[in-house]
């Protein structure tokens, strides 16, 4: 199915797209950025094609790996950090005065 | 909210003033920290990020405007201080800035070959928060910054773009291209594991 921009202005139903036009959504779907409109075209390709849910699942697994991917500092050495920064601030603040 | 007369004049760094600006930054060190680690992938460097944050965070607590978010103020002096040392290193290079949608298509390539030669099925096995952590490490660091901000500290596009003081659709393609590389650092990885295994 073929569709032009004038289909899309008004429009209050959601057209087929193919799978190029679904890749090429796949971050801003998967960030929540797609207007109501496009997202539901993305939906309805995803649930008839064998090709690109693969991918979205990919994307999404990848992202939430990365959510938790930082390294992370032990308790103590936050206390540490936080002891080095207070007490340069001190001397910053004595510095000042 | 404290109101400004009280950080003005060279009572900048009264009594008060110290009191006020520890007593709204610091419950954020936890986050700068963090931040910083993700930036540097170093301890010693990111602890020395964090100092210097806080510390310029200090000289300029006169700029902050009451009300809003100490998080995001801190946030964007760190990046502007990690900028400043990797420019010092020369080690920033300019991210060109392509269409964005042509990055996600070569993602989903690089995945569909990735699943053809089985590369994807040994992803599947390996630890992918230690490979990501790995491969974020080895980011150039404009595309390391914004998918920490995003993917990691849980920004939107449009406080990630505050905090790095660039435009939206440079921080979209940003994110494009540092998602899209993160993913062809893993099937490399995978590549690699896959070697070493039929070896």
């Amino acid at each position: 199915m073929t569709h032009s921009p004038q289909d899309d202005a008004g429009a209050t139903h959601s057209a087929h797209i193919d799978c190029e036009a679904t890749i090429r959504r796949l971050w801003d779907y998967l960030d929540g950025r797609l207007p109501e409109m496009a997202r539901a075209e993305v939906e309805e390709h995803l649930a008839t094609c064998a090709y690109c849910p693969p991918h979205f699942v990919f994307a999404r697994t990848m992202q939430g790996a990365l959510a938790a991917s930082t390294p992370t500092a032990a308790e103590s050495e936050e206390d540490r950090l936080r002891e080095r920064v207070r007490a340069a601030l001190r001397r910053l603040a004595d510095d000042a005065r | 909210m404290c109101p400004v007369s009280h950080r003005e004049g060279d009572s900048r760094f009264g009594v008060d003033t110290t009191s006020e600006f520890e007593r709204l930054t610091m419950p954020f060190l936890t986050d700068v920290a963090r931040f910083a680690r993700s930036l540097t992938r170093d301890e010693v460097r990111a602890d020395d990020l964090v100092q210097e944050t806080y510390l310029q965070a200090m000289r300029g607590w006169h700029t902050f405007q009451p009300g809003s978010d100490p998080r995001r103020w801190l946030f964007t002096i760190c990046h502007h201080m990690f900028l400043r040392t990797i420019r010092r290193e020369a080690r920033y290079v300019d991210a060109p800035e392509d269409d964005p949608e042509l990055d996600s298509m070569a993602t989903a390539k690089a995945h569909w070959h990735a699943m053809d030669a089985g590369v994807a099925d040994v992803v599947d096995r390996m630890d992918l928060r230690d490979a990501l952590g790995r491969a974020l490490a080895e980011l150039p660091p404009h595309y390391r910054t914004v998918v920490v901000l995003i993917d990691v500290e849980g920004y939107s596009y449009e406080d990630a773009a505050v905090v790095l003081d660039i435009a939206l659709g440079t921080v979209r393609s940003r994110l494009f291209r540092a998602r899209r590389l993160l993913q062809d650092m893993l099937f490399e990885y995978a590549r690699d594991a896959h070697f070493r295994t039929v070896r």
